[in-house]
């Protein structure tokens, strides 16, 4: 390995290590620091002139400051005349983009966050309501018809123990903890009109809310900082490749994730690969797809409903038709707001949030696939809800384990077995949270290691893709 | 129908300094929200259309989470980019990274440079700062800056504050030495030079003053005071030549680390910082501090940059 030098950021050292060690070679010397003013200060110990310089950092920990590293890193070998200068970001920081829902105004729901966690409350998951009761029965199958009754029975009466879902916004005290949620926190009440008024201008009737994204400016930051190239995995978008001029790899952790599921989960044949939201559903039925066992998929909607009757019944989409064997529908509904809320802001339009389960997990060993678990929201919930659909066990595969704020907690909380990560955040917080036995970490020091090695020698990485690794 | 008035923004932290600015110039800031999400990321959301609007971004970076303001200001501007602005100005008194603006070692980042050129890149299309740390940074960008100067302001408040008959002029190192030479010219008063040798960033070596200053009131002018070491060794080097007192009158009050600490414990009389920098919160822990408030400076400059007016009767004049 000639003329090529590796340098780490200050995120995530122990891949920097691992990457080094599978091609070989030392981490460059570079010593990262901070000035007494807070900026961030960076020397570098070794030539890199003509040379074809790596520098990894993970956007993880305090992104905003490593990303600077990173920047700054990247410009320092800039000028300091290396030939090319190729950024190593395993977790893509800025990558994805916040959803804001919206109510008929055009206010954005607000999602409300615990103090304490328990299995049935947290995470609010969408509780199977009358509507489930018309799935079709097996008649001829006892002991499925009477399980089928029991988990009915269960689940209503959780339903009663806990008629408020998560995201009802209920009282003034949501603005406490601002940073805990990507959605901004405002009460839908007109008592707090003011707080309102902050967001929403009323002077500004026509305009709508918008969130500027930093998707590209993040990716013409780093090329102004004279990155040559960049390497990266499981962008949540593939189209963010699009917004850089230079070139992008995206590699996969497919490859890692089927060799775990095919050597570490039981009877995995019998298994179902599951999505947590319509958008994951192409990374999880070709990881599906390559395991040869089936996929279902778990959907969020947000529907219009008639202002009258029962709030269910316009919600079971034909899921009656449905025969044994082929996928059930169950559609369960969640309120998205506080009902009274609702009456009380617009009297015809209603939103109500529903969460269906296409596919068939009874007595199955299910395999949540996820790219990015941030909040934890999402998976907790598609968890519980493949377990009251009557999933034997719950597996949850993750890319980029971000885990911020108390979404660790809400992890060993949920109805999730075994969380398998991959090493592209640092994630020995998540296994001394949730112990060894819960949490698998699959090394991508190798792929990356590899990816490194090929592009520095000027080969195909295609082949990355493919299984094997 | 386009009415293209001016904008002003700010983000949610720090926001004294624009709302004065704002208040000079009768307007209210823009209604914004920033989002941070719990790792840090923020996204950023403008209530009011800016399409075609005259836009000024107020920022004030200070010490401690300097990363962070400097990517907030980026998403700021973009947003009001790819909303269709149609100028972005970033009012940025206290430049940041202004100090890493050479090569001084081998491979050491230019990061000034960068700086100017993230700016360029976010959709930046003017720049207001003051007092960079060195005037050539306005060479690093493809947009134009305006460089203003503390100095009429500073000025003004020696005129008001200090028995400036008295008084002598202090440059602490050799590179100030043309910055107090030309307020010592416009105050009329003499002017001495200490002479240090750094050891490395941050940390103050021995140091030989140049000049008579006895039975003088000493003002030493820097245009930043990071930790304040080396004004607090300025002062005592000062009061062993005989100086009657020792005033410290700074541009931008970084005052990180210990600088608190250092200014309590110096023989200082007092230090004065404008408003570039917030340091609200130091003023109660350290009664020393005293500030010299820019906001007017900064309110004419965007006024006279939005109708067109030349701006460099505020490098000699302090409007009130």
């Amino acid at each position: 390995m000639n003329n090529i030098v590796v340098f780490g950021g200050s995120s995530h050292p122990s891949l920097v290590e691992k990457i080094c060690g599978n091609l070989g070679i030392k981490p460059s010397q570079v010593k990262l620091g901070k000035f007494s003013n807070g900026e961030t200060s960076i020397s570098i110990g070794e030539s890199v002139r003509e040379k074809d310089v790596y520098v990894i950092q993970s956007g993880c920990g305090h992104v905003n400051d490593n990303f600077i590293e990173l920047l700054i890193l990247l410009n320092a070998c800039k000028t300091a005349s290396a030939s090319r200068v190729t950024a190593v970001m395993p977790y893509f920081c800025y990558s994805r983009q916040p959803d804001i829902p919206y109510t008929a105004k055009g206010a954005p729901l607000i999602s409300k966050p615990k103090e304490t966690y328990t299995f049935e409350s947290v995470p609010g998951t969408p509780v199977p309501s009358m509507a489930t009761t018309q799935k079709p029965r097996v008649p001829s199958d006892g002991p499925i018809s009477s399980s089928n009754i029991d988990n009915t029975t269960t689940s209503e009466s959780s339903n009663l123990e806990h008629p408020e879902p998560v995201r009802s916004s209920e009282g003034g005290d949501l603005h406490k903890s601002p940073s805990q949620s990507r959605i901004p926190m405002v009460p839908e009440r007109k008592e707090n009109s003011s707080e309102l008024g902050s967001l929403f201008n009323a002077n500004n009737a026509g305009y709508k809310l918008w969130v500027a994204q930093a998707g590209t400016l993040v990716a013409n930051l780093l090329t102004t900082a004279g990155a040559d190239h960049v390497i990266t995995m499981d962008l949540h978008d593939s189209q963010f490749q699009g917004f850089f001029d230079i070139p992008v790899d995206n590699l996969y952790s497919k490859p890692i994730a089927h060799n775990y599921i095919q050597y570490n989960i039981p009877e995995y044949k019998e298994a179902v690969v599951v999505s947590p939201d319509a958008g994951g559903a192409k990374r999880a039925a070709s990881l599906a797809d390559s395991l040869g066992i089936s996929f279902a998929l778990i959907h969020k909607e947000k529907r219009s409903q008639l202002p009258k009757g029962p709030p269910d019944a316009s919600l079971t989409s034909g899921g009656g038709a449905a025969v044994s064997g082929k996928p059930l529908i169950a559609s369960v509904s969640s309120l998205a707001l506080n009902s009274q809320e609702m009456r009380s802001s617009s009297s015809s339009s209603r939103y109500v949030q529903t969460t269906m389960l296409v596919g068939d997990v009874r007595n199955k060993t299910c395999i949540l696939v996820d790219d990015l678990v941030d909040t934890s929201y999402t998976i907790t919930r598609a968890a519980k809800l493949l377990k009251d659909q009557g999933a034997t066990k719950v597996y949850a595969l993750i890319t980029h384990g971000v885990f911020s704020g108390d979404a660790l907690n809400r992890v060993s909380m949920s109805a999730i077995d075994k969380i398998i990560v991959t090493n592209s955040v640092p994630q020995h917080k998540t296994v001394k949270f949730m112990g060894k036995d819960r949490v698998h970490v699959l090394d991508i020091s190798q792929i990356f290691g590899e990816s490194i090695r090929r592009i520095h020698n000027g080969e195909s990485i295609s082949m990355l893709f493919e299984l094997g690794w | 129908m386009a009415t293209n008035a001016i904008k002003l923004l700010a983000p949610d932290v720090h926001r004294g300094l624009a709302e004065l600015v704002a208040k000079r110039l009768g307007l209210k800031l823009t209604d914004t929200k920033l989002i941070r999400d719990p790792t840090g990321e923020v996204s950023f959301s403008i209530q009011e259309s800016v399409r075609d609007q005259d836009i000024f971004i107020i920022t004030q970076i200070g010490s401690g989470v300097v990363n962070d303001r400097v990517l907030e200001l980026l998403v700021m501007i973009n947003a009001c980019k790819t909303a269709s602005a149609r100028r972005i100005t970033s009012v940025l008194p206290n430049f940041p990274y202004a100090r890493q603006d050479r090569k001084d070692k081998s491979r050491a980042p230019i990061t000034a440079k960068l700086m100017a050129d993230m700016l360029t890149t976010a959709g930046c299309d003017h720049v207001v700062t003051m007092d960079l740390h060195a005037s050539q940074i306005q060479g690093f960008f493809d947009v134009p800056v305006d460089n203003l100067y503390a100095e009429p302001s500073v000025v003004r408040y020696i005129r008001e504050n200090i028995n400036f008959s008295e008084a002598i002029i202090i440059s602490p190192d050799a590179g100030g030495a043309k910055r107090a030479a030309a307020l010592a010219d416009r105050l009329d008063l003499n002017f001495a030079l200490i002479h240090k040798e750094r050891a490395r960033a941050n940390e103050i070596s021995k140091m030989v003053l140049v000049g008579d200053v006895t039975d003088k009131i000493c003002i030493i002018v820097d245009d930043m005071a990071d930790t304040c070491g080396t004004l607090a060794k300025a002062a005592e080097v000062l009061l062993e030549n005989r100086a009657k007192s020792v005033i410290a009158i700074v541009t931008h009050g970084v005052l990180s680390g210990k600088a608190i600490q250092n200014i309590n414990n110096s023989k200082l009389d007092r230090v004065v910082c404008t408003s570039t920098v917030p340091f609200e919160e130091k003023m109660k822990l350290c009664p020393k501090l005293a500030v010299i408030d820019v906001s007017a400076v900064l309110a004419e400059s965007i006024r006279r940059l939005h109708n067109g007016e030349s701006i460099s009767y505020l490098f000699k004049h302090s409007p009130l």
